[in-house]
């Protein structure tokens, strides 16, 4: 082989280009970032392009699957344990963090007053926080025994039901006691996170509003809540994305019970792909539950971003 | 009214929405401590009762010996503990990275690691469950610690790197200048001045190993892998009983949670700090 003239005077090859950045000052970033990039990448990425292709296939424990294309979603789409799950996971996940910031809120606003005993109050925020989904759901569940049950003895004696109440056993009272134990695990995180976004607004405003004559409730509305948005899309984003996805909660307390009227979107997944172990199928409900939780950390990454750029 | 007795009745108004906020935090809690300390006919005894008749503190032996706590306990911190030390250090030394130096695709590395957060645990744990199958990494400690480990890097990432970026660079110029060379400049100068904040991202990153769920049940099997949250799951019944046993499920909550009461205690202001820095700056 003759080695032409111009190769010497080329523009690196690809191997050349990579010597350049491996070498020098660049190299020392790429020993330093690649360790946490790779483990992520492998282990959120790789299997995520996994999922995607496994949901076109029919792979199962039996099978090892072929390309059927989008037989999975056209079945998908006529499931109707499928719609149930996702109109409930919508439901859930809407309900669950419009209380969490609404609570949330309130919370922050009133420890907000310089109350004393903040020690306490923040040990016994912190005691919910610190629990497992899963041990707040057990925590619960001893409360939401339903003949003679400490919540339906406390509700009768203060005479606010005459028969027990079905907490977990009939449909809908069901979905709202999933709510109230996720609402209640998290509403203090919501709280502390309010607290900071409240401490870093500037205080000359509320002077100047207070000057202006306005009272208590217009200067929440008009000054302090435009000013926290980003605070709030903050919250909605992470809450979002995390309700979206509520395995344990449910697993917890009722199983997707009574019948499938609790089940959400990954426990729906988690039998499809863990207890039927039709891979293909379950990957395809999988995407589902990702497009939900993409949309939501999307929509309100985007919002949090322009309310930062925009406003302060 | 008198303007200072209006303040004086604001402010116990506040006080009182304040305590039943606070009652009915604590309520649950308290209730499953008392539960556990039942004995189990009093346990599903009507009405129930607010306080234990006969305090007693058998159903915890019970459940110890049932679950073989102590090895659970020790599988916890384990994997807890490895996975959080792994993902601080090497999100901390990415954070480093990304906060002091250029190269090429700095942004599209940083987009790749921080979008990584919006895919479910669920999701990825499919592919994961199939390949650590063929990998011969079910129900081993090892693989619970390199997934936990991955799910922890971006927390890590993204909360030291509001840090390093509120330290500043003159710091690392200095080291730099009196001829340390990168890997001392960052061991010997710039860590040991972040060792507050690197120990605050491990707790946070262990009391969340300590609490996971989904990965640590499918992906173990057997009682001597298994970790404590798990063991919720495998509450056990007393041989003579038909009913569900509340007082050993309240204990084996108690057993669960009691361990990370002393963190609560000790460096609560740490841990709110640390929360607010994980979110506000992410």
């Amino acid at each position: 082989m003759t080695i032409s003239p111009d190769m010497a005077t080329a523009p690196l090859s690809l191997g050349g280009r990579l010597r350049t950045m491996m070498s020098g000052p660049n190299s020392f970033a790429y020993l330093i970032i690649l360790p946490a990039i790779v483990l992520r990448l492998t282990y959120s990425i790789v299997p995520l392009f996994q999922t995607v292709w496994m949901s076109f296939t029919n792979r199962s424990i039996t099978n090892p699957g072929r390309f059927i294309g989008l037989a999975n979603y056209e079945f998908l789409i006529r499931d109707e344990r499928l719609i149930g799950s996702l109109a409930f996971t919508l439901i859930y996940t809407f309900v669950s963090v419009a209380l969490e910031v609404f609570l949330g809120l309130m919370l922050a606003l009133l420890l907000m007053q310089s109350l004393r005993g903040r020690w306490l109050s923040n040990f016994i925020m912190l005691l919910p926080w610190v629990m497992a989904p899963l041990l707040a759901a057990t925590v619960w569940k001893i409360m939401f025994y339903e003949d003679g049950g400490i919540l339906n003895a406390v509700l009768r004696d203060l005479g606010v039901i005459s028969s027990p109440i079905r907490w977990l056993s009939d449909a809908n009272t069901a979905r709202v006691s999933v709510i109230v134990v996720t609402v209640w695990k998290n509403v203090s995180w919501c709280a502390l996170i309010f607290m900071a976004g409240l401490a870093a607004l500037p205080k000359e405003l509320y002077e100047a509003a207070e000057v202006d004559g306005a009272n208590i409730l217009q200067r929440f509305w008009f000054v302090t809540l435009p000013m926290l948005m980003p605070t709030v899309y903050l919250i909605v984003m992470l809450r979002g994305m995390a309700e979206v996805q509520t395995f344990e909660q449910i697993n917890g307390l009722t199983r997707g019970g009574p019948g499938t009227a609790t089940e959400t979107l990954a426990v729906y997944a988690y039998s499809r792909f863990f207890q039927e172990l039709r891979y293909g199928y379950g990957s395809a409900i999988n995407l589902l539950l990702l497009l939900c939780s993409v949309t939501i950390g999307g929509f309100f990454a985007w919002r949090l971003y322009r309310a930062n750029r925009s406003g302060l | 009214m008198h303007p200072i007795l209006q303040q004086r009745l604001g402010r116990s108004a506040q006080y009182g929405v304040l305590l039943i906020v606070l009652v009915m935090l604590a309520f649950p809690i308290y209730y499953m401590v008392i539960t556990s300390l039942k004995p189990p006919g009093e346990a599903y005894r009507l009405p129930p009762t607010l306080w234990p008749r006969n305090p007693t503190i058998d159903a915890y032996p019970f459940v110890m010996k049932a679950w073989n706590y102590f090895r659970s306990l020790l599988n916890t911190v384990l994997v807890a503990g490895a996975a959080a030390a792994g993902a601080t250090l090497l999100g901390g030394l990415a954070a480093y990275g990304f906060s002091r130096m250029n190269f090429v695709g700095k942004s599209a590395l940083y987009s790749a690691l921080v979008a990584t957060v919006a895919i479910p645990g669920m999701v990825t744990l499919g592919p994961v469950f199939i390949a650590y199958n063929d990998l011969g990494l079910l129900d081993t400690h090892i693989g619970l610690i390199l997934i936990f480990m991955s799910d922890g890097i971006p927390f890590a990432f993204l909360t030291l790197f509001a840090y390093f970026r509120s330290i500043p660079r003159e710091l690392d110029e200095a080291a730099w200048i009196d001829g340390a060379g990168l890997f001392s400049t960052l061991f010997r100068i710039i860590f040991p001045i972040a060792m507050p904040a690197f120990a605050v991202t491990f707790l946070l990153l262990f009391i969340a190993g300590w609490n996971e769920f989904l990965y640590a049940f499918t992906l173990t099997a057997s009682p001597e892998t298994r970790l404590l949250t798990v063991r919720l799951f495998e509450v056990p019944v007393r041989a003579d009983a038909n009913t569900t046993p509340y007082d050993l499920i309240a204990a084996g909550g108690v057993l669960i949670l009691l361990p990370l009461i002393p963190l609560l205690v000790r460096v609560q202001k740490q841990l709110v700090q640390g929360i607010l820095a994980g979110a506000v700056k992410g």
